[in-house]
C-alpha cells in the first residue's frame, strides 16, 4: 500500500506523503504498520503523525454528528493504540482529540439549547465544503513552522469569540457565528472547529521544543555542569537557549547500544535525523559551537563523575500521571546517582507526552530491543548459550525526579495529576 | 458555561500566544550576538577573553587565569570597568606586552613591517598577524609562558617564532582535549611503543608493557602475578657490577622496570604492594650472600608471595564465597572478574543451581569473556549492559564484585561501573536491598583514602571509546606526531597545522567523533575507576575470612606488618 512513498525510509516523512495523496484508510494502514514495525520512533513523530491522521480521519467524516466522530475516532484510536501500546502518546493524542469533540459538542449542545433548537437539521451544510478546501489546505502550507504563524492567533475561534469580533467577516462560518445568534447560528460546524483544534494541537507539537527551550535561562545559571542522556532534541534546544546566553559544561552520557549513534553526532554537531525531518532547526549550530564545553562519558562512569554535576536534565519517553516516567533505558540510574549525590533532576518534555495512564505493572510499559546492539550476531556461539537483554526503556519512578519543565512550565512531579486533568477528559481515559 | 468547557484548549492557546511573541523577541539577539563576537574581538574589548576561556571547566577556570600574570597576556588581568587606574594599569601593561613582543621580533630578525603594534583606545595590543594564536597564548594555561623561549634557543632564527606558536597551539589543542575536572589525572602520554626506552629494560618487561597498554594483561591480580613473573626474570638475568651490592644495585636496576611499567599503565594498587614487598626483601638481602644464592632466595620469595597473597588466597577466597551461593540464587555481577568466576564455577562444580546476570560495560567488554567461559561450564547466564542494570539486578539475590583495591575508608575502587551496580542493589524499588558481597584478595588493600572517583583515578585513552569497528589506527592521529619535529616549513604553512586532519578525512567509516581531536570544545572522557562507598558494601571476602568493609584499614596494617 504505502508504494506512492517512493525513495523515502518508512517514518513519519513518507506517513505524511501517503497521508496526502492516499485515501483515508490506507493510511490508517499504513500508520498501524509503522507502529508495529518501529519503524516510526520518537514520541514526537508518532504524535505528529497521529494528530495529522487524525485530522484526516475527522475531515473524511461525512458526518457533524459529534457521538459519531466520536466513535470514529475512538475506533481508529483503538486500532493505533492496539498497534503499538507502548507508544502512549498515541493514545494521549487521539484523548485530546477525543477531548475536543466533547467540548465542542457540548458548546454546541448549550447553543442550541440556549437558541431553542432552531435549524437543527440545517447543520451539515455549506460551510464544510468552504472548511475542507480552506482549513488542511492552508495547514498544510503552514506545516509547523512557527513564523508563519504570525496572523493565526487572532483568528484563532475561541478568543475571536469573545474579544474580537473582526475576524467573522474572514471566517464567517466557521466560528463566529453562533454567538450573534439569529439565523445561522446553529450551523456551527462541530467538525470545522474540531479540526482547528487538531491544528492547534498539531502546532503545538511543532512548538513545544522552543516553548521548553524558553523556561532555560530560568534553570540554568552560569558555570554549571549539567549532566545529560541521549539525543532527546528537547534536551538540546533547551540547552541550546541557555548556551545563547550563559557559559556551561555539559555532561553527555552516550546511552550506549541503543541511542549512541546519534548521541554521538548529536554532540559532535553532525546530526542528521531524517525522522525530524520536519522541524525547521535541523540545521541549528552544536551547542560545541556555542563555546560550551561537551563532555562525553560512557554510562558507567555516571556515578564517578556525578558528585561534580550541578543539575541533570533528563528527556523521556512519556511521563505518566503519577509523576513517574518512561524514558530511555539507563535514565533510572542515571536519576538514581543523582538522588544519591544530592543533584537535581530536571525532566524536560511536551505535555503532550503526558499520559493518563497509572501504572501498576512496570515491566509492561517496558520494550525490549535488539540484542544483537548488545552482542551481535557475529558471535554466534555464544550467542547460542547466554541470555541477551537489551530494554530500551527504563521506568523512573517520581521521587527521583525533582523537577519537570513542560510547556507549560515548571512542575513537581506531584502537581502532574492536575495537568493531566486540564487536557484530558475523565470519560477519555480508558476509551 | 461554554466558556469553562473549552478551558484546556484556551488555555493552551494563551501559552501560544504568549511563547510566540516570547521567541520571537528573544530570537532576534541571538544571530547579532554570533555576528558580533568576531568584530568584538577584533576591537579588542574584554568579550575575547571570555570567548576562548570556555575550555575549561568552571571549577578550575580562575586558577590557569590568574597566574599568566608575567606571561604576555594583556587579556585578562585586564579591569573588566573602564575605570581611571583599572585603564591606566591597563595601558601599561598593554605598552609592557607590546614592547616584550617588539623585542622578540628584533631577537629573532623577523619581519617586522608586517606587525604594527599599538596601544590602541582599548589598550589592547594585537598581532594582526596571527590574532588567534595570540589569543590562545593569551588564554592558556601558565606553563606556556616559558615554553616559548625554550623553543626560540633551540632553532634557528627565521621560522622560531611561528614553531613556537605551533607548539603553544598544538599544546594548547591537547589541553583542550582534557577534561579539567580531571587534569590532574592526564599526567605524562601513554607510551604507545616501545621507542625511546633505556637499554636497563629487560625484554621481559618490555613485552609486559605492551601487554599492559592494549589490556592483554588486565584485572589487578593478573598484572601483579605478570610483573612478578617478568620481575623474576630480570632477576635471574641479572648480575650484579662491579663496586656495588647485589641489594643495592638491583633496586635501582629494578626501578628502571618499574619506571617503563608505569609509563605503559599507571601501576595498580598491587602492583605497588608487590613491588614494595620485592624490595624490602632484596634491601634485606644480607650483603656476604653470594649472588646466585641471593637471587634464587629472591625468586623463590617472588615463587612464594604470588603463590601465598594471589594464588592460594584466590582458592581460599572462591572456597568461602561459594558458600554463600545458595540453589535458586541469582547472582549478578559487573564487568569480568577472575576471583567471582573461580567463585562462580567452583559453586556450579560443587552441584548447586543458580543462575548468573552479568552487566557489562564499554570499552572493555570485560564481561564477555567471563559470560563465555561460564557458559562454557554450562551456567545459565544472562547478559547485559551498563543502561540496563536495573533490569539485571531486578530478580538478582546476591551481586558478587571484584575489586581493583580497597580504600582504607571501606571504599571499593574497581571498574568504572560498579558503584552504579552496588547503588541498584541498595536501592531497589521493592525496598528490598540485595546483599553486595566484594570478593578480594587482602593484598589490594591499600592505605589510600578516597571519597569519591575524581581525585584519585586512571585515565584511559579516550579513543578507546570511538565505537567498535573503527580501527583506531585509522583515527588516532597521534598527538606525538604533532610535538617531535616542528619542521622549519614557511610562515604560512606554520599558522595551521594540517597532517592531522588527513588520515582522518580519508577513513572509511565516518563515525561522528572520529574527528573529535579537531572538533573544539567536545571531549571525551574514559576512566576506568570509581568509587563504591562503603555502605553499598556489605562484606567482603578476603583469604583472613569474611569482613565489613570498615575493616579494611585494621586488616591491612595486620598485612603489612607481617
Amino acid at each position: 500500500m504505502p508504494s506512492t512513498s517512493l525513495a523515502l525510509t518508512p517514518g513519519l516523512g513518507s506517513f505524511l506523503i501517503c497521508l496526502k495523496t492516499n485515501p483515508i484508510d490506507t493510511s490508517i494502514e499504513t500508520l498501524i504498520s509503522l507502529l508495529k514495525r518501529r519503524q516510526i520512533r520518537h514520541s514526537r513523530s508518532c504524535a505528529t503523525a497521529t494528530a495529522y491522521l487524525l485530522r484526516g480521519v475527522i475531515s473524511a467524516c461525512r458526518t457533524a454528528d459529534p457521538a459519531k466522530l466520536i466513535e470514529r475516532v475512538q475506533s481508529v484510536g483503538r486500532r493505533l493504540m492496539a498497534a503499538q501500546p507502548r507508544e502512549m502518546v498515541v493514545g494521549n493524542i487521539v484523548r485530546r482529540v477525543l477531548g475536543l469533540i466533547r467540548d465542542e459538542a457540548e458548546d454546541d449542545h448549550d447553543a442550541e439549547f440556549a437558541l431553542g433548537d432552531i435549524g437543527a437539521e440545517s447543520q451539515p451544510q455549506t460551510p464544510r465544503a468552504n472548511d475542507d478546501a480552506s482549513v488542511p489546505l492552508d495547514r498544510d502550507s503552514l506545516g509547523l513552522r512557527p513564523d508563519d504563524r504570525a496572523p493565526r492567533p487572532p483568528l484563532t475561534s475561541m478568543f475571536s469569540l469573545l474579544s474580537f469580533p473582526e475576524p467573522e467577516n474572514s471566517f464567517s462560518s466557521t466560528s463566529g457565528s453562533s454567538t450573534p445568534g439569529g439565523q445561522p447560528a446553529p450551523v456551527k460546524d462541530v467538525r470545522a472547529e474540531v479540526l482547528e483544534g487538531i491544528g492547534e494541537i498539531i502546532d503545538e507539537l511543532g512548538q513545544v521544543d522552543d516553548q521548553i527551550a524558553a523556561y532555560a535561562l530560568d534553570h540554568i545559571h552560569s558555570n554549571e555542569i549539567i549532566l545529560t542522556h541521549t539525543s532527546s532534541t528537547t534536551v538540546q534546544k533547551f540547552l541550546l537557549k541557555a548556551a545563547t546566553k550563559r557559559k556551561f559544561t555539559v555532561i553527555h552520557a552516550e546511552s550506549y547500544p541503543n541511542n549512541h549513534e546519534d548521541t554521538h553526532a548529536t554532540v559532535s554537531g553532525r546530526a542528521v535525523r531524517e525522522d525530524d525531518s520536519l522541524s525547521v532547526e535541523a540545521f541549528q549550530k552544536p551547542l560545541i559551537e556555542h563555546g560550551i564545553t561537551v563532555i562525553l562519558i560512557p554510562d558507567s562512569a555516571v556515578f564517578a563523575i556525578m558528585s561534580r554535576v550541578n543539575k541533570v536534565i533528563l528527556g523521556t519517553h512519556s511521563v505518566l500521571a503519577n509523576g513517574g516516567l518512561v524514558a530511555a533505558a539507563g535514565t533510572r540510574i542515571i536519576a538514581r546517582a543523582a538522588k544519591v549525590h544530592q543533584t537535581p533532576v530536571v525532566v524536560v518534555s511536551g505535555v503532550y507526552k503526558l499520559s493518563p495512564v497509572y501504572p501498576f505493572d512496570f515491566d509492561s510499559l517496558i520494550e525490549y530491543g535488539d540484542p544483537s546492539k548488545v552482542l551481535p550476531y557475529e558471535d554466534g556461539a555464544l550467542i547460542e548459550q547466554i541470555d541477551v537483554q537489551n530494554p530500551i526503556y527504563d521506568y523512573v519512578p517520581a521521587e527521583l525526579v525533582d523537577l519537570y519543565i513542560t510547556n507549560l512550565g515548571g512542575h513537581a512531579p506531584s502537581y502532574l495529576y492536575r495537568i493531566v486533568s486540564d487536557h484530558y477528559r475523565k470519560e477519555d481515559i480508558s476509551f | 458555561m461554554n466558556r469553562k468547557l473549552g478551558l484546556g484548549r484556551r488555555v493552551s492557546r494563551l501559552w501560544h500566544h504568549f511563547f510566540f511573541h516570547k521567541m520571537s523577541e528573544s530570537s532576534n539577539p541571538a544571530p547579532i550576538a554570533q555576528l558580533s563576537t568576531p568584530l568584538s574581538s577584533a576591537s579588542g574589548q574584554s568579550q575575547p577573553a571570555t570567548e576562548v576561556a570556555p575550555q575549561t571547566l568552571p571549577i578550575r577556570d580562575s586558577k590557569p587565569a590568574q597566574p599568566t600574570g608575567d606571561a604576555p597576556a594583556p587579556t585578562d588581568g585586564a579591569a573588566d570597568k573602564p575605570l581611571t587606574p583599572a585603564e591606566l594599569k591597563k595601558k601599561a601593561k598593554a605598552e609592557k606586552a607590546a614592547r616584550r613582543a617588539r623585542e622578540k621580533l628584533e631577537k629573532d630578525g623577523g619581519v617586522p613591517n608586517n606587525v604594527t603594534i599599538t596601544p590602541g583606545a582599548g589598550g589592547q595590543p594585537r598581532l594582526p598577524t596571527t590574532p588567534k594564536k595570540d589569543s590562545g597564548a593569551a588564554a592558556g594555561s601558565p606553563q606556556k609562558g616559558p615554553r616559548v623561549p625554550h623553543a626560540r634557543r633551540g632553532s634557528g632564527p627565521g621560522a622560531v617564532a611561528q614553531t613556537g606558536s605551533v607548539l603553544v597551539e598544538q599544546k594548547k589543542k591537547r589541553d583542550d582535549k582534557k577534561v579539567a575536572i580531571f587534569g590532574h589525572l592526564y599526567g605524562q602520554q601513554r607510551r604507545s611503543t616501545v621507542a625511546g626506552v633505556t637499554k636497563e629494560v629487560h625484554p621481559a618487561i618490555l613485552a609486559l608493557g605492551m601487554q599492559l597498554i592494549d589490556y592483554t594483561v588486565c584485572g589487578s591480580s593478573a598484572r601483579c602475578v605478570a610483573t612478578l613473573v617478568a620481575f623474576k626474570r630480570v632477576i635471574e638475568s641479572y648480575t650484579t657490577p662491579l663496586g656495588t651490592s647485589l641489594a643495592r644495585h638491583l633496586t635501582t636496576h629494578l626501578s628502571h622496570q618499574i619506571t617503563y611499567l608505569s609509563t605503559c599503565r599507571p601501576l595498580s594498587i598491587t602492583q605497588g604492594n608487590a613491588i614494595r614487598a620485592l624490595k624490602l626483601s632484596i634491601a634485606s638481602v644480607d650483603p656476604s650472600t653470594p649472588e646466585s644464592i641471593a637471587k634464587t632466595n629472591l625468586c623463590s620469595f617472588i615463587d612464594s608471595f604470588v603463590r601465598e597473597k594471589i594464588t592460594i588466597a584466590d582458592r581460599v577466597i572462591a572456597d568461602s564465597a561459594a558458600q554463600k551461593v545458595q540453589d535458586g540464587d541469582v547472582i549478578a555481577t559487573y564487568g569480568g572478574s577472575n576471583i567471582v568466576k573461580e567463585t562462580l564455577l567452583l559453586a556450579h562444580r560443587q552441584g548447586k543451581r543458580f543462575r548468573v546476570s552479568i552487566i557489562d560495560s564499554r570499552p572493555l567488554f570485560e564481561g564477555l569473556s567471563l559470560a563465555r567461559d561460564l557458559a562454557a561450564a554450562g551456567l545459565d547466564v544472562q547478559y547485559s549492559l551498563v543502561h540496563a542494570i536495573t533490569h539485571a539486578i531486578k530478580d538478582a539475590t546476591k551481586v558478587f564484585l571484584g575489586a581493583h583495591a580497597m580504600t582504607s575508608n571501606g571504599g571499593l575502587y574497581s571498574r568504572v561501573g560498579t558503584a552504579l551496580v552496588a547503588m541498584s542493589a541498595k536501592e531497589r524499588a521493592s525496598g528490598v536491598e540485595i546483599p553486595v558481597i566484594v570478593c578480594c584478595e587482602t593484598l589490594k588493600f591499600t592505605d589510600r583514602v578516597a571519597l569519591d572517583s575524581i581525585v584519585v583515578n586512571e585515565i584511559a585513552d579516550a579513543d578507546e571509546l570511538l565505537p567498535a569497528g573503527v580501527p583506531p589506527a585509522y583515527v588516532v592521529c597521534d598527538p606525538a606526531d604533532n610535538y617531535v619535529p616542528p619542521p622549519p616549513e614557511g610562515k604560512k604553512g606554520a599558522t595551521r597545522p594540517p597532517p592531522p586532519e588527513l588520515p582522518v578525512s580519508c577513513k572509511p567509516p565516518a563515525s561522528p567523533l572520529a574527528n573529535w581531536r579537531n572538533t573544539p570544545n567536545l571531549q571525551l572522557l574514559n576512566i576506568m575507576y570509581d568509587v563504591t562507598p562503603a555502605e553499598y558494601v556489605d562484606m567482603v571476602i578476603t583469604e583472613m575470612g569474611s569482613l565489613p568493609p570498615s575493616a579494611v584499614p585494621i586488616v591491612h596494617r595486620m598485612v603489612t606488618n607481617l
